[in-house]
């Protein structure tokens, strides 16, 4: 009894004297220690995609303009003013006193290079894509002026210079010996954000470190060590033991209940990330069947309980929406038909439609299990046999493509841009998989708010767009997401109403 | 004797091949490894763009027989998510990989060995019980709890040991003392059986009226004889922590092959799973044939043919 004693004192004094050795580990050497479960394994941004990599590319990367979370306005940032000379022509001028981190000045021959690279037949850069989109060609028009010309009209272009084009230095994608490397800027990377790389072990660990001549807001803390650790057990336990002071992407329990320890605080922010339930009212699956029928698609809705979900399931921020999109994002009205739950109208729209005994209906999920069981279990109770089918994301994926998911639990995050584009386009445009609604007017009316510049004019798109969604019922929404973040006490980490996790922007308490 | 190891190196290579070319249909008929590489809010255009780069949009048999041509030609092509040479990603990890599993392999048996001849001196007597508590234990806790739950105790709590990574040999002792308790049941069980069979054979007999007792009795003219199955069985297990790093090296994010492997297969980089997969097998079957030669050297009794 004695050695228990002993054993659980030693155990306790052990404990206690560890916590705040731990809690002001990064504080102490001014140095962030941030924990990544996706790995890094490339450093330049125009040639990735995941939340990680944006992450990163906000520390080590600019761009021509910054767009500020709080009002959604965009900003100078690597250019100094812009001009629309036409619908598709756009002049912009550069700041002065820009330098990369090799130390080079950045010119209007940089930009230009850049951007004409990235939708290059040689690129083959993830940016392309998106950028080739709208971009024609770039035109140096003097040290420090640039002239972009469009193929058309498109209103998202300071968006994607903001957010999908990271500057490099003329050649950057070009070896030694004059031939194409797409790859040279993956692990030595020359930016000209904030943080300079100091190293870079792919998959392991990213040092950066501060980068004096940075032209805008230096950061507050000197020193990044971005770690790779796959396990989310195991970032926990770096974070008890002061080796982590920052992990996001915190299943709510595991935060809420670490949150209340004195080595950790629990931060709960926004996340552009929104669920929802997709509905074959194309009749892909079925020519004939329930989906089709928009009472039925109407009575799915009234069926939820979005409220307890959001509020139980998903935690923190999470909210209940009845609207195709995040109510932050520009374009996204909440001013049209929405479905209150309601399962006694529920079944009364069933018996209307002529399925008051109900129907048997696969429905596909890949994430959120427990929410996935609630949707299963709020359908069930209006009397829809449900068959849930909860399954990888691939999984769903590859069914989806080969059209075989009459109905799914889906989640999108819109790549953190705040612009229903970033939603609509790829759910209700024709030739997604993830579109099947089988509506073409919708998908014309949809494609219309990219071919006017006028924030107005597809404010109003959009708005008829939604409320054709809403009115037939193509999908049932279901809720915003919430991020949980875990940091070290001393952490001060402003959280950004888009979501997106800002690290050159936390400081010590 | 060449000729058994060279049949033996042939068989392995069959195996490897027969699990690559089936690891390679059904990593591609269960998933999409463009999906995979653009994440969860892949658009249409990125998920073109990747099959564009790494030619997914080929047919399936002639990307398999693309891969093989390159194998034959000591080329295991390119990993979709490393960008670079799988060989030279794989060549890169094995060291510590290799010092894991050694390491795990030490542990196994400074514990089971010892533990093992204890129970066997005093079969049926509350030693043997602990002994058969130790290893019943190693044996049910899975390898990710025990993980977490020297982490807590010994990275935590009392800091002694980094919690993750594989810098310095400390980061090692954790993670190899986890890798080699699951090891711990078999090889204790298998030297206490021994030693038993032994300790009451005609020579021990001889031996005891020399006057040989305790500890000179075992370690001279015991174990000899009883560490032969334990030797075959150490050897197996010494190709099981290869396979087996993949949870433990996951936890406490040590770069070797196993974490690699995880890593693939999460993100179906499929040039990757496939030259770890002939690695495992090549290792798997080169160690039974290392166990085989080693009982053929401890016992001339044995003969292989």
């Amino acid at each position: 009894m004695l050695k228990t004693t002993v054993a659980a004192t030693a155990l306790c004094t052990a404990f206690a004297s560890a916590v705040p050795h731990a809690a002001q580990a990064g504080k102490n050497d001014d140095t962030l220690r941030v924990a990544l479960a996706e790995e890094i394994l490339n450093l330049d941004y125009n040639y990735t995609t995941k939340r990680e990599y944006i992450i990163m590319a906000e520390l080590t990367d600019a761009t021509l303009f910054d767009l500020d979370p709080e009002t959604q306005e965009f900003a100078p940032a690597v250019a100094s003013d812009w001009e629309w000379v036409d619908d598709t022509t756009l002049n912009v001028d550069l700041r002065e006193g820009v330098t990369f981190h090799d130390g080079s000045e950045l010119s209007a021959e940089d930009v230009a290079y850049t951007y004409n690279w990235i939708v290059s037949d040689e690129s083959e850069a993830q940016a392309k894509g998106t950028i080739e989109r709208w971009l024609e060609t770039v035109e140096v028009t003097g040290d420090l002026s640039l002239r972009f010309h469009l193929k058309s009209v498109y209103p998202l272009v300071l968006r994607d210079m903001a957010q999908r084009v990271k500057l490099r230095p003329e050649g950057a994608y070009e070896a030694e010996d004059g031939s194409v490397d797409e790859s040279a800027m993956a692990t030595d990377l020359v930016g000209a954000g904030p943080y300079k790389v100091v190293s870079f072990e792919p998959g392991q660990e990213v040092v950066l470190e501060r980068f004096e001549e940075y032209w805008g807001e230096a950061p507050a803390i000197e020193n990044v060590v971005v770690r790779n650790l796959p396990d989310i057990g195991t970032q926990q336990a770096e974070l008890m033991a002061g080796g982590v002071d920052w992990m996001f992407k915190v299943p709510l329990d595991v935060a809420e209940s670490l949150g209340n320890m004195p080595q950790a605080a629990h931060l709960s922010g926004p996340d552009l990330r929104v669920g929802f339930l997709v509905l074959d009212a194309a009749g892909y699956t079925d020519e004939d069947g329930p989906l089709t029928n928009v009472k039925v698609r109407q009575a799915v809705n009234h069926a939820l309980n979005r409220e307890e979900m959001a509020e139980y399931l998903i935690g923190g921020s999470a909210k209940p929406i009845y609207t195709p999109c995040h109510p932050a994002q520009f374009g996204c009205t909440e001013d049209i038909p929405a479905y209150p739950y309601d399962p006694e109208k529920s079944k009364a729209l069933l018996e209307e439609a002529g399925y008051g005994d109900g129907f048997q209906m696969d429905l596909w999920a890949y994430r959120d299990k427990p929410a996935a069981e609630a949707i299963a279990a709020d359908l069930e109770a209006v009397g829809i046999d449900v068959n849930l089918r909860y399954v990888k994301l691939a999984s769903l994926n590859q069914a989806r493509a080969q059209r075989e998911i009459p109905a799914y639990f889906g989640t999108w995050g819109s790549g953190g841009t705040a612009d229903t584009a970033a939603i609509a386009r790829v759910h209700f445009a024709g030739d997604s998989d993830r579109n099947l609604s089988g509506d073409g007017q919708l998908t014309e009316t949809v494609l219309s708010a990219e071919q006017t510049a006028d924030p107005e004019e597809r404010k109003k798109i959009y708005e008829e767009a939604l409320t054709t969604i809403a009115e037939q019922a193509y999908w049932a929404p279901l809720f915003s997401y919430s991020q949980n973040y875990l940091v070290n006490p001393d952490l001060e980490f402003p959280l950004s109403p888009d979501g997106l996790p800002r690290l050159d922007k936390a400081s010590w308490k | 004797m060449l000729r058994y190891i060279l049949q033996r190196g042939a068989l392995a290579l069959a195996v490897a091949f027969t699990v690559s070319l089936a690891t390679f249909f059904l990593l591609n008929v269960a998933t999409d490894p463009a999906y995979a590489i653009a994440g969860e809010d892949a658009t249409p255009e990125m998920l073109a763009q990747i099959r564009d780069t790494y030619g997914l949009d080929r047919p399936l048999a002639t990307r398999y027989f693309d891969w093989l041509g390159g194998v034959l030609t000591g080329n295991f092509g390119e990993s979709y998510y490393w960008n670079k040479p799988v060989a030279e990603l794989v060549a890169s990890r094995a060291p510590t990989t290799i010092a894991l599993a050694l390491s795990a392999l030490s542990v196994t048996i400074l514990i089971s060995i010892p533990l093992g001849a204890w129970a066997a001196l005093k079969p049926n007597s509350w030693a043997d019980r602990f002994a058969l508590g130790v290893a019943v234990s190693a044996q049910a806790v899975p390898n990710f709890w025990l993980g977490l739950i020297m982490i807590i105790l010994f990275s935590v709590t009392i800091p002694i040991f980094p919690v993750s990574g594989d810098d310095t040999w400390l980061h090692f002792v954790l993670p190899a003392f986890v890798l080699g308790a699951s090891s711990v049941p078999a090889v204790m069980r298998l030297t206490r059986t021994g030693l038993i069979e032994v300790m009451d054979s005609d020579y021990i007999r001889t031996a005891r009226s020399k006057g040989f007792r305790g500890m000179p009795l075992l370690t001279r003219h015991a174990m000899r004889n009883a560490i032969l199955p334990v030797v075959s069985v150490l050897a197996v297990q010494l190709g099981q922590k290869f396979g087996g790093s993949v949870i433990t090296e996951s936890i406490f994010a040590i770069n070797g092959l196993g974490r690699l492997a995880l890593e693939s297969i999460l993100g179906s980089d499929i040039p990757t799973v496939q030259m770890l997969i002939f690695v495992f097998a090549l290792v798997f079957v080169a160690m039974n044939l290392l166990a085989d030669i080693l009982n053929a050297a401890l016992d001339p009794r044995i003969r292989i043919g």
